[in-house]
């Protein structure tokens, strides 16, 4: 992918891009808000790391801008301030997802590939298949192979959760927000428990395992 | 509300005291003047008597005694005074009198005493020459008169006076009351939290304002020391913030080198994510302690909340033996359903990290009142009642927990968020463990 990361402090950039890089994407860096206005609306983009504090333009308004001349890059905006507040109101100047600082980057890498998923559409999908496991949306039916899974409704939840981003690394709070709708750092392993429980329903008895524990930053649901 | 008991105490106490002082003061003047009145009476009743004796006298000296004879005589028949008294005694016979038997006196000089009636009589005897003795008087009627009326008066105007004092001093202690109340009242909801409030100045510069300005001067200090701790503990959380994301990203791309053992790494990062969330949870408590009690919020249902939390902690109470037992009315605060979703949060965590397996921890959300009383109650070792309020401090942590991993910034945030919504926590003994209940206002229309 083709990112465009606005970021004014040079540390940061640097980790960032370094990281992104490493995980094979191309990285170009605004190091403030006019230079990456200029440089999202003419070039072609897959997805924006926005600042929200930045120098010479505000993160958020140099999104409204972009948005207002209908530009739909992903862009996930990254900021000190976390509120419900503050995060209603990067969602509503444009942002595909917030991040609040500091993440670790894992979680920032997990939430990229996720908004950029969701700008590819897939959304009316009825079924969602994974290995042998399939979901059955309409009927709210689980199964892997022939074996029926009896899912509570959260389970069923979490399953099309963590099958939507198949592949990929979903974080503990991005399952919190996801599957629970409540934006707040549990502090505790609330989540880690009731992954033990759908990994008990789907894997226990099987040759290969679907859902993988990512160490230091979430779940993956996947064959490999 | 109890300041305001004393204050009104106080007050009625102002009013008894201001009318008691008026009464002494009305009765000492009205004691005094009649006092005076009576002895000016007095003495211009003696001057009389005195000046007709001294007439008898010279009548003697000038023509002896028949002349003296006739005009006592004369007195008693057509008196210039009908309330004058003569006697005369020659030789010891009595010549001519009007003066009662009783009253008559024995000896010379300066006697009283009253009639049947309670006329008073003043009477002088003198010896004009040897043999020839005198007793002029009066009859003190117009006198006692006139003291009974200014007696009368003075009580009349004593009645009124208590009266004035009365209303007076429930007057002024009104007023008092007034002022008092709005410091009251101010200090009561600084108290809660509103510590940007102030008592209304209304520029007279008395007493009164002079106190509320230095009131609000002292509150404005007070929020000036607390917005300076909150900035330091802002500015060092977010100084170590970048470091520590930094630190934590290059920890884990060591580990995805293969020169270095991935299980090597993880305590490193296990730590790194233990000062992040610290230092998160110290910003957010922050953030939620700078921001402005809830006002106008959505309305939340308290007992939806306590459904969600039930349902993600449900896992965890069946892994560790213990029954999660939820009671909930339906009921509609104002708030953020973030912030009150952390409050259940970090309150059910603390009842499970204590918790003994095999017992049952009950979350509960009960009308009392005009409040949502939302109650996490367990059977675990409880916090000593000398603890309670401590725990809510930033970093505090009971000393025989000091081995269990937390921050010490759970009850810190339930506060802060409590706080923000008008809540009151009060934590109590479960007999045995501990019992949390947090009331909200209810939304209005409840």
């Amino acid at each position: 992918m083709r990112i465009l990361l606005i970021e004014d402090d040079a540390d940061t950039a640097a980790y960032l891009q370094q990281g992104l890089k490493e995980e094979g994407h191309a990285v170009d860096r605004a190091a403030d808000g006019r230079e990456g206005l200029f440089l999202a609306t003419t070039e072609p983009y897959d997805a924006l790391i926005v600042d929200r504090m930045l120098p010479a333009l505000d993160g958020l308004v140099l999104l409204r801008t972009l948005r207002g001349a209908g530009n739909t890059v992903p862009a996930i905006v990254l900021t000190a301030l976390g509120d419900v507040d503050h995060r209603v109101e990067g969602l509503r100047a444009g942002a595909d997802d917030y991040l609040a600082k500091p993440f670790a980057f894992a979680e920032l890498s997990a939430r990229l590939a996720n908004v950029v998923r969701r700008a590819d559409g897939g959304a009316a999908q009825t079924r969602l298949q994974v290995g042998d496991l399939e979901l059955d949306l309409l009927g709210r039916r689980a199964q892997r192979g022939t074996r029926r899974i009896d899912l509570l409704p959260r389970e069923f939840r979490l399953l099309e959760c963590l099958m939507r981003q198949a592949g990929h690394v979903v974080t503990r709070t991005m399952l919190l927000e996801q599957v629970w709708d409540y934006h707040f750092d549990p502090q505790t392993n609330v989540i880690d428990v009731h992954i033990s429980r759908l990994r008990q329903k789907i894997d226990h008895g099987e040759a290969t395992a679907l859902l993988h524990t990512v160490r230091g930053a979430g779940y993956r649901l996947g064959a490999a | 509300m109890s300041a305001w008991r004393h204050a009104r105490s106080t007050t009625v106490r102002l009013a008894v005291a201001v009318s008691l002082s008026f009464l002494l003061g009305f009765a000492l003047l009205g004691g005094s003047v009649y006092a005076a009145v009576s002895a000016l009476l007095l003495r211009d009743a003696r001057e009389a008597i005195v000046v007709d004796a001294d007439g008898l006298r010279d009548v003697l000296a000038d023509g002896g005694r028949a002349p003296l004879i006739l005009a006592v005589r004369d007195r008693i028949a057509r008196p210039d005074d009908p309330d004058a008294l003569h006697a005369l005694r020659i030789d010891g016979r009595v010549i001519a009198s009007d003066i009662p038997a009783a009253a008559t006196p024995a000896r010379d000089g300066w006697h009283e005493s009253r009639e049947p009636d309670g006329t008073r009589l003043l009477v002088e005897r003198r010896t004009l020459a040897p043999g020839v003795e005198i007793a002029t008087g009066l009859r003190l009627r117009s006198e006692s008169g006139f003291l009974a009326l200014v007696a009368r008066t003075s009580l009349a105007a004593l009645a009124i006076a208590v009266l004035l004092g009365l209303a007076i001093g429930a007057l002024i202690s009104r007023w008092v009351a007034r002022r008092l109340r709005a410091l009251d009242a101010t200090a009561a909801r600084v108290t809660e939290g509103e510590i940007a409030l102030r008592v209304p100045v209304d520029g007279t510069g008395d007493a009164f304002d002079r106190l509320a300005h230095r009131f609000n001067a002292m509150l404005d200090r007070i929020e000036a020391l607390l917005a300076g701790v909150r900035e330091a503990t802002d500015h060092i959380a977010h100084d170590l913030r970048t470091p520590l994301g930094r630190l934590r990203t290059r920890l884990e791309q060591l580990r995805l080198q293969a020169t270095v053992s991935p299980d090597a790494l993880e305590p490193a990062i296990a730590e790194a994510d233990q000062l992040l969330q610290a230092s998160n949870a110290l910003l957010r408590l922050a953030r939620i302690e700078a921001q402005a009690p809830i006002e106008q919020a959505a309305t939340l249902d308290l007992s939806a909340l306590a459904r969600d939390a039930m349902e993600l902690y449900e896992p965890i109470a069946a892994e560790r033996g213990i029954t999660l037992a939820a009671n909930a009315e339906v009921l509609r605060v104002r708030g953020d359903a973030d912030q009150v979703f952390q409050l259940l949060v970090n309150l059910l965590d603390n009842a499970m990290k204590y918790a003994p397996p095999g017992t049952q921890v009950d979350l509960r959300v009960e009308r009392t009142g005009e409040h949502a009383c939302l109650t996490v109650a367990d059977r675990g070792p409880g916090i000593p009642a000398a603890e309670r309020e401590r725990v809510f401090d930033r970093f505090h942590r009971i000393e025989t927990d000091r081995g269990t991993p937390g921050s010490g910034l759970g009850l810190s945030l339930v506060r802060a968020i409590a706080l923000r919504h008008r809540a009151r926590i009060a934590l109590a003994d479960n007999g045995p463990g501990l019992r949390a209940t947090v009331s909200f206002p209810l939304a209005a229309g409840e």
